[in-house]
């Protein structure tokens, strides 16, 4: 600007070069400052001059005290200012900057004061948010994993007791047999011994029934509940992991960390949680953050987070949302059922009774399964024995020849993995606890119902299912997490607070710490709330459906009895631990929707590996 | 199986001859109801859940085909086993009497016949030397035998009051 000849009677050198000659200050003012400066006010200007050390060259002590370059002139010096040295323009710095703001001062130097003042400021506020930021998330990690050792601890208990209570229960279940025994030697039909009992289990003492019916229910109920909390705690202690991981570095965790971690506590609920809960923080950040271009920490940290949160966690939702919407649809419309396999399920139906069997043939085959019977137990273990190969084997308990029990009996002989679900009236529950014994997988209660019967299906066919219709069911499901995945931003907004808490905790951190950051002044009332709701929400926890391991644990979500679960073959507790998710499905109704989780995993493949 | 075929007439004119007034109540009540849901209406002796739930598989509501073969399969089924149990009682063999009603109350409970269900539950019971809930013992065959030869006369009086029923609703009479 100064070397621009027009403008030489306005700005220019000094005589000497080692100054810059302001000649006529209001045309300076009025068009060359706006167009270096983005101002125009000449005092500014010299301001700023003045605090680059650039001085204004008096000259009073020379004659009239007149300038050489009039009156109006005003020359400024500066020791490294020469027109014909430019290296030495890296000299010129500002005076006692912060070291930060003098670097990217250094590129313009003739930033008005005002507006660096603003910088400064900004500056300023934005490191001390950043510092509240910091304490706050190492407050919050701190928490985090004092929460995480005291459920990790608590789960430790439980699984302890769990094995407590199954000696207990084992001890009880040798007793029980042992006064089973003795009452069948006293049962006046001698024939009810020749099969365990089987064929003539409506003649076994009563009495059995009241020691054997809590029996039966407390091992039923341990099984579910053991099968879960056993899972969990791996999970726990990754999340852990993962939360100590974040809290050394202030840097995201790596994606997969992300994805694991989340993933496996928070059955659903809480990932699309984590990222609604973000995103919406990234909405408060944009409006609140000052226009301070790049600050350091906490954009990059936003946007991995973001990256991050969202698209790890939609796999999650569908494995859950899925479960409860097939059934719910299943159980309305019950005409023709298309419970979406993916191949037909070859069903074998033991059943001496036509009339069961006819009506029982028909509604598989309204379920889309292929039927074979079998007229008594006999028949069946030939046809099994022969080599048939089944998806399930619906066996009546009592028919001539050979009955249920002992035809399972002798299944399992060859067979370990087919199920094998006894069809049948007598379900007290020593009967019930025998079919176990003997290799049934689960009992459908006499008369049984479509519904029954289908969910039964769904519940161990779970393999057979097809993602396609998983997918089907999601489309509308009322479920947050569902929505989540779908449209995770509008859902911002209905986060509730039940559900973020869980966040929160166990994906802990990064939304938590970016949702603060932008906030500071206002923050504390938010980040309480969420402590406490993370201390204090047990209760949500349980009532979403527990995304929580220990809330799912005894959550108080339809608990039928799972117990096929334990005893069944070696496959199928694979898909469960491949799936992940099946472990929790603690109810038939969960069960047999959660089979779909199963086949959707090629969809999300970075979730199945654990 | 012919001779089956050919008693339930037998029975229901038996049955009209008694005049029991229950059956005339199930009858007006079925009739009143029929319009509105073609459904038998036939108080607590048919479970409608049950049996809707088998008339949902008819693909032609008019003919009802499937749960019509069923129901009047059934009444064969039935028939041929009151035979039998009849011929049990004279023998008095009570573990075959439980067995049969063990057999009939599976086919009665699948097509939700509540009434005859239970009394086929306690002819399993009895045959069993059970009280009528199978909870206690009866060791004496005699008292077993005659609570059998009353309760299956129950068994076979509601199962013609829900036989006519189910006939009138299949439109055949």
């Amino acid at each position: 600007m100064l070397e621009n000849p027009t403008d030489e009677n306005v700005v220019r050198w000094g005589n000497e070069g080692d100054s810059f000659v302001v000649l006529e200050n209001e045309k300076f003012t009025k068009h060359i400052l706006p167009k270096h400066f983005k101002h125009s006010n000449f005092a500014s200007f010299v301001r700023q001059l003045n605090k680059y050390d650039f001085h204004k060259v008096r000259h009073n002590n020379e004659e009239n005290g007149q300038s050489p370059y009039g009156a109006g002139a005003w020359e400024f010096k500066h020791p490294d200012f020469k027109a014909n040295n430019k290296d030495a323009l890296d000299n010129i710095r500002r005076k006692a900057p912060a070291p930060r703001k003098s670097n990217t001062a250094a590129d313009d130097i003739m930033i008005p004061t005002q507006q660096m003042d603003l910088v400064n400021t900004q500056l300023v506020a934005t490191q001390q948010q950043l510092q509240q930021l910091q304490e706050r998330y190492n407050e919050l990690s701190v928490h985090h994993s004092m929460l995480l050792q005291e459920l990790i601890g608590v789960q430790k208990t439980v699984v302890n007791h769990e094995h407590v209570m199954q000696n207990v229960m084992s001890f009880l279940h040798s007793i029980d047999a042992q006064r089973r025994r003795d009452s069948r030697v006293l049962n006046p039909f001698p024939q009810a011994g020749a099969q365990n009992g089987a064929p003539d289990g409506v003649a076994q003492p009563a009495e059995d029934d009241v020691p054997a019916s809590p029996l039966q229910h407390a091992s039923k109920l341990l099984s579910e509940t053991n099968a879960d909390v056993m899972l969990n705690p791996r999970n726990l202690e990754h999340m852990n992991e993962v939360s100590l991981r974040m809290n050394g570095t202030l840097t995201t965790p790596p994606p997969d960390y992300v994805r694991n971690g989340p993933r496996p506590t928070s059955r659903g609920t809480a990932p699309p949680s984590a990222s609604s809960q973000s995103s919406m923080r990234l909405g408060d950040i944009d409006g609140l953050v000052y226009p301070v271009g790049q600050t350091n920490g906490i954009d990059p940290m936003f946007s991995e987070h973001i990256h991050n949160i969202p698209y790890a966690m939609p796999p999650k939702p569908p494995e859950t949302a899925d479960p409860q919407m097939p059934s719910a649809a299943a159980r309305k419309k019950s005409h023709q059922i298309d419970p979406g396999w993916i191949r037909q399920p070859q069903i074998l139906l033991v059943e001496d009774d036509p009339t069961c069997r006819r009506i029982g043939g028909k509604f598989l085959y309204a379920f889309h399964c292929s039927i074979d019977s079998a007229l008594d137990g006999l028949e069946a273990v030939n046809k099994m024995n022969a080599g048939s190969k089944y998806d399930l084997v619906l066996m009546d308990i009592i028919m001539p020849n050979l009955d249920g029990v002992s035809a399972c009996h002798l299944i399992r002989q060859f067979d370990q993995t087919t199920a094998i679900i006894a069809m049948t009236s007598n379900i007290r529950s020593d009967d019930i606890s025998m079919y176990f014994q003997h290799g049934m997988n689960d009992v459908l209660p006499k008369p049984f119902t479509k519904e029954g019967l289908l969910s039964m299906l769904e519940k161990h066919l779970a393999h057979l299912k097809r993602p396609i219709h998983t997918l089907e069911a999601m489309v509308a499901p009322p479920m947050p997490a569902l929505a989540h995945t779908s449209a995770r931003q509008s859902l911002k907004d209905e986060d509730s607070p039940g559900k973020s808490p869980a966040t929160a905790s166990n994906w802990n951190s990064p939304a938590q710490m970016s949702g603060v950051s932008p906030v500071a002044p206002s923050v504390p009332d938010e980040y309480m709330s969420t402590v406490g709701a993370v201390q204090g929400n047990a209760v949500a926890y349980a009532v979403n459906n527990a995304p929580m391991p220990p809330a799912m644990a005894y959550n108080s979500s339809p608990q039928l009895p799972v117990p096929g679960r334990a005893p069944q073959g070696a496959h199928r507790r694979q898909i469960s631990d491949i799936s992940g998710g099946d472990d929790m499905s603690s109810s038939a109704k969960r069960q047999q929707m959660y089979a779909p989780p199963v086949r959707p995993q090629p969809m999300n493949p970075m979730q199945r590996p654990r | 199986m012919a001779r089956a075929t050919d008693h339930p007439e037998d029975r229901v004119s038996h049955v009209d001859h008694t005049g029991s007034p229950i059956q005339i109540e199930l009858t007006d009540g079925m009739q009143s109801e029929e319009g509105s849901t073609g459904l038998p209406e036939a108080g607590d002796a048919i479970d409608t859940a049950t049996f809707e739930q088998i008339l949902e598989m008819d693909e032609d509501e008019d003919e009802r085909e499937f749960s019509k073969s069923i129901v009047f399969d059934f009444f064969q089924q039935a028939e041929a086993t009151f035979d039998k149990m009849d011929a049990a009682l004279e023998t008095r063999d009570l573990e075959q009497l439980s067995q049969l009603g063990h057999f009939l109350k599976g086919s009665s409970a699948t097509l939700g016949l509540t009434k005859v269900k239970d009394s086929c539950e306690k002819i399993q019971h009895f045959g069993a030397n059970k009280d009528e809930t199978g909870t206690r013992d009866e060791p004496d065959d005699d008292v077993c035998l005659k609570r059998l030869r009353k309760t299956i006369e129950q068994a076979k009086q509601e199962f013609h009051d829900v036989e006519k029923v189910l006939r009138r609703f299949y439109h055949d009479e």
